[in-house]
């Protein structure tokens, strides 16, 4: 009997630890799948099925903003990186029919793609007939940047992200806004607190994580996997902006705070000196970008941006920094064919470069090279008249677009570090005597240039 | 976990099997067998414990990725929904009125929704409207019916407040005095008792519905002239109804959505929320032909009147070649009201935190609203400016789409504007003629994006300077010697009456009068011919083929111009230099014309009509143009008047500055 008991209660435990077991391994499978489905549609063998779905979500959101006439573009990395590797085949046969779906039927989450504002009405029927046709839509608004400003303005917030989901897959659509510094903008994704956080898998978008800033893009109608849509005219110069065009909105809180604590000041001279340092940011910054080098506003322009939004009147200078590794023979030529001639060079390239060209009355334009290293960042100041050396150390930062006197230019992203570290920590209190050799809190001195240099690495016009 | 069930079971075999290993001490194969029993299902426990454990622990790991996987894209400001106005599902207000000489107050359900007692303002008859299924505020009026001609306006209105909804009367100080028979009697309808024995002093508080019953009435008399009547104080219950019985049963259109949600929340705006046939919200103008300023973003610059914007808004949309997506409403302040009258017609409205007082307040709005419009559409080379005081012409877009492009060629104007400040019902003529002037009359104009971003933006004046902005704009300093175009019949209409300086009595004598465009599709003429050099060609042609007036006649008679039409004469004033205007200013006076301060003139010239004859008047020897004055003509002048009535003007000057 008790055998019998004995023999009973092992196979039931057996049994339960058999259950147990392959409940685990469904339970993970299940979890895999969740985190990961992509995957674990491969494994189940479904691929073909879960491909078709998507071109077939894709081909019914483009039906159904063309029934609207309103235009969007592919924005989607994913396909464009398919599409740029074939670009020549799709761009000289537009029409011809693709034997297999290739680019939307790729494995992804989402397919994204763009729309500018002002090409449409914000209107309400293309709801209606996206729940007719099955789709789920979440749109994300938030404040409008562009009545952002030293003035205290609100408006009606403004859709910056559209989602459409149907079956599996989801669309993203993103909003541009043109803005004034003739580019376009992005906002961020953010969900207010009743919005569904399981409606998509956030995480996973290509946009929305921060503000972007773009050019704007010549389109190209083509003709991909049997679908006519419009792709950037250059894949992979959008693919490459796409990468590092996070945009930081100038912080006019902060800037209206300032202006409370020291009054601006309104004097004539003021009003004229930010007139033409306006107008010498405007063109260095044209002559820069013809020559496709890349610049940021560097020292006092910097600071103007971060603390008051604006030039700073007293600061008598434009500067700008840019890497070494951009340097180009061509930059002093064509400034001086701007208009602007040289007016001292201090530093080779190889160490401490400085140029400094004369803007109209008496406003200079700086521009610092910077030199990186492992662990920091440095540019190299000259004393003309003792050949001494000095070096400003920052730490490493990377660039962010923002947009200052009406243009998109860059600054650093950790711009705060990068102040603190040329101003040190009392930054938002106005200085007017700044003297460049002693009153940075980076600065080093870094020795003397050799005598037989001098005719070189100090040059004076 | 029905699995775990067997566990106790186990328990007393566990003990045994424990107790016979220790007795058998491993020799026999029995007690290691058992041995072996023991251990596996031991091992089996813990098995199946650990399996449990790691099955809670992914599930809480799956739930915290999920959790975490939307952090990033949270909003960071903790959106508390507040509501704008407490909820309650109460179908009974308590209702609370006073009424005394200083001081009146409305309390619903213990808010405080008027309380009105500053000295010498809000005298009259008080009236609030509730929505009768809400409870909310749907209008606030005061009418000083101690004055004459606001009860006409109190009658006016309450017949356009619609059946139904909660009315709510209060008098300060005196409201009788001017309250005829008409507004008594429609205040009788109303159900009150008191309303046709109220007189001089009295204190007076009604709720009532309209069109249906009285919730409560209370009076005092004034017991002798030179006193007032006690205060009275109203308590009273209002039984709400059903949203539905509230509103009207318009089809359901998004027209007729966004009505219902403006028809719910005010009053006053007449047959908008008129049930049977509600006046249209969406006008569909015919589109111009080869619309130049489609594109132009049009800011609108309001305050806290919504009357005045709603009327405005309405001759603005009916204009021919408008284009709703470019039109910006700017609101100085929080108010509600005028942003529920822009949202009514589809429009975008932008508040803006009130900065300074008194004119830099406008002035500064002004500023942003400027600022806002070329950030808001950073493509457009110009901003049609306009306020929410005046009527748009019908072709109000017509008339800048043919004359836009010269704000664009010509370096040598400052704006265009729709207003001429000399063209009133009796000297303007010409639909089609336009002028070169150097003054900048506001009033409906278009400013160049390159002039305000690179000239007006960086030094507008600071909110403490108390300046106006127009005034600050007619500065040498900011005009260098530019012109603007302007229209004979003006393209707007200013309506405003309260404003922050104006008063009635000004506004009759300088506004009323002023003729304005209702003729759709004006061709104007000889646009070409408003360039800086073309009209100056154009000028002396026009002195050339000009008649010159009897001068020895007095130039205030009738008679000094002949009783013909479609002549051009030409008279010539004493001017002594470029910013002599004494006898301009006289003549001006006698001509009824704006006199305030010199507007309309192009190099000491000035171009209006008089008995439907071109008059060109010419300030000699000022003006370039008195070479063509004849020699045996002496230029006439005209005294300026005693010095008292110089003081008088005074004021008067700067009241006339907002216009």
């Amino acid at each position: 009997m008790q055998q019998i008991n004995k023999n009973a209660v092992l196979a039931l435990l057996s049994l339960t630890s058999l259950v147990f077991l392959l409940f685990q391994l469904y339970y993970y499978k299940f979890y895999l799948s969740q985190k990961n489905g992509a995957v674990f549609s491969k494994v189940r063998g479904s691929q073909s099925g879960q491909d078709s779905t998507r071109w077939h979500v894709v081909r019914k959101f483009l039906g159904l903003l063309s029934s609207h006439n309103i235009p969007v573009y592919l924005i989607d990395p994913l396909i464009l990186g398919l599409v740029d590797k074939d670009f020549e085949q799709i761009r000289s046969s537009p029409d011809s029919p693709s034997p297999e779906c290739r680019y939307f039927c790729a494995p992804r989450d989402f397919t994204t793609f763009a729309l500018l504002d002002k090409t449409w009405k914000h209107e309400m029927g293309l709801f209606r007939t996206a729940e007719k046709m099955g789709f789920q839509w979440l749109k994300i608004i938030n404040k409008d940047p562009r009545l952002d400003g030293m003035d205290d303005l609100s408006g009606i917030e403004i859709p910056l992200h559209y989602i459409f989901k149907l079956a599996s897959h989801a669309i993203h659509l993103v909003v541009f806004y043109e803005r004034s510094g003739n580019y376009l903008w992005h906002g961020p994704l953010r969900l207010k607190q009743h919005m569904d956080r399981k409606f998509v898998p956030f995480r996973k978008l290509h946009f929305g994580r921060y503000p972007g800033a773009y050019e704007k893009p010549e389109l190209l109608l083509v003709s991909i996997d049997d679908l006519k849509v419009q792709i950037p005219k250059n894949p992979s110069s959008f693919l490459e902006e796409m990468s590092h065009s996070r945009f930081l909105e100038c912080r006019y809180r902060e800037a209206r705070a300032f202006f409370q604590l020291y009054p601006d000041d309104a004097s004539l001279d003021a009003v004229e000196f930010r007139k033409k340092a306006k107008s010498l940011l405007h063109l260095a910054a044209l002559t820069l970008n013809n020559l496709g080098v890349k610049f940021w506003l560097s020292s006092g322009t910097c600071l103007g941006w971060y603390r008051q939004c604006n030039v700073i009147p007293h600061s008598k200078d434009v500067d700008l920094g840019v890497f070494i590794r951009d340097y180009k023979a061509d930059i002093i030529p064509a400034f001086q064919k701007a208009g602007l001639p040289l007016k001292h060079k201090f530093g080779k390239v190889e160490d401490s470069l400085e140029l400094s060209f004369q803007g109209e009355d008496d406003v200079k334009l700086d521009i610092f090279f910077f030199y990186e290293e492992d662990d920091h960042i440095w540019n190299g100041g000259t004393q003309a008249k003792s050949g001494k050396k000095f070096k400003y150390l920052f730490p490493k930062f990377t660039l962010c677009w923002t947009e200052f006197v009406e243009l998109k230019v860059h600054v650093p992203c950790e711009t705060l570090q990068y102040v603190e570290a040329n101003y040190g920590p009392d930054w938002k209190v106005p200085v007017k005597t700044w003297d460049w050799k002693s009153s940075p809190s980076n600065v080093q001195y870094n020795g003397v240039w050799p005598v037989d240099e001098w005719d070189d690495v100090i040059q004076i016009y | 976990m029905d699995e775990w069930k067997p566990n106790p079971a186990i328990k007393p075999h566990k003990k045994r099997s424990w107790y016979l290993a220790w007795k058998y001490k491993l020799m026999n194969q029995r007690a290691l067998r058992k041995l072996c029993q023991t251990g596996a299902v031991l091992f089996l426990l813990v098995t199946v414990i650990v399996n449990i454990k790691l099955i809670l622990d992914t599930r809480r790991a799956a739930y915290e990725e999920e959790e975490e996987s939307a952090q990033d894209y949270d909003d960071e400001m903790l959106n508390v929904e507040v509501p704008r106005h407490p909820v309650s599902n109460k179908k009974v207000l308590d209702v609370e009125v006073y009424s005394s000489r200083s001081k009146v107050y409305v309390a619903v359900d213990g808010t405080t929704v008027l309380e009105d007692e500053a000295r010498e303002q809000g005298r009259g008859i008080h009236v609030i409207v509730l929505n009768q299924a809400t409870g909310h505020v749907m209008a606030k009026r005061v009418f000083d019916t101690y004055s004459p001609h606001e009860d006409e306006a109190m009658v006016l209105f309450l017949n356009m407040v619609a059946r139904g909804r909660i009315l709510i009367f209060t008098i300060k100080d005196e409201g009788s005095f001017h309250l005829k028979d008409t507004a008594k009697n429609v205040l009788k309808s109303l159900g009150s008792q008191v309303a046709p024995f109220l007189s001089w002093r009295d204190m007076w508080t009604f709720v009532g519905k309209k069109g249906g019953e009285v919730y409560g009435e209370k009076h005092a008399k004034s017991p002798a002239l030179s006193t007032w009547g006690d205060p009275v104080l109203l308590k009273t219950e209002v039984h709400l109804t059903s949203v539905e019985d509230a509103e009207c049963h318009w089809p359901d259109t998004e027209l007729n959505r966004r009505r219902k949600r403006f028809c719910s929340k005010v009053e006053g705006y007449g047959s908008v929320c008129s049930c049977k046939d509600p006046t249209p919200i969406e006008f569909n103008p015919d589109p111009l032909k080869d619309n130049k300023v489609f594109d132009v973003p049009v800011a609108v610059i309001a305050g806290n009147r919504p009357n005045y914007l709603y009327r405005m808004l309405r001759s603005l949309l009916s204009a021919q070649g408008v284009n709703p997506q470019m039109i910006t409403v700017f609101i100085d302040g929080y108010y509600e009201e005028p942003m529920d009258v822009v949202e009514l017609f589809g429009l975008s409205g932008i508040q803006h935190t009130p900065i300074s007082i008194k004119n830099a307040r406008v002035s500064q709005h002004y500023k942003a609203s400027l600022t806002a419009t070329f950030n808001l559409f950073p493509d457009a080379k110009f901003a049609v400016v306009l306020e929410e005081d005046l009527d748009i012409s019908v072709d109000f877009f017509s008339f800048l789409s043919q004359s836009i492009h010269l704000l664009e060629e010509d370096e040598s104007l400052y704006c265009i504007s729709a207003w001429n400040d000399q063209g009133y019902e009796h000297t303007a003529e010409d639909p089609s003629l336009l002028y070169r002037v150097e003054t900048m009359p506001g009033l409906g104009w278009v400013l160049r994006k390159s002039l305000y971003k690179d000239e007006l933006e960086p030094k507008w004046p600071t909110p403490e300077k108390l300046w106006d902005w127009d005034m600050w704009m007619r500065m040498p300093e900011q005009r260098k010697g530019r012109e603007c175009i302007i229209p004979d019949i003006s393209r707007s209409y200013h309506f405003g009456i309260v404003g922050l300086n104006m008063n009635g009595y000004f506004h009759e004598a300088y506004f009323k009068k002023h003729k304005f465009n209702t003729v759709p599709n004006v061709q104007l003429k000889n646009v070409e011919s408003l360039r800086k050099d073309a009209y100056e060609t154009e000028i002396h042609r026009l002195l050339g083929e000009a008649e010159v007036l009897d001068h020895s006649k007095n130039p205030c008679e009738d008679s000094f111009v002949p009783d013909t039409e479609g002549r051009v004469y030409v008279m010539f004033i004493r001017m002594e230099q470029e910013a002599d205007f004494t006898t301009w200013t006289q003549l001006a006076k006698c001509l009824h014309i704006w006199d305030l301060d010199v507007r309309g003139n192009h190099k000491g010239l000035w171009r209006l009509f008089r008995k439907k004859n071109h008059f060109l008047v010419v300030g000699v020897p000022a003006s370039p143009y008195s070479s063509k004055k004849p020699t045996s003509v002496t230029p006439i002048y005209m005294e300026p008047p005693a010095k008292e009535e110089g003081a008088v003007a005074v004021p008067a000057v700067a009241a006339a500055e907002q216009t």
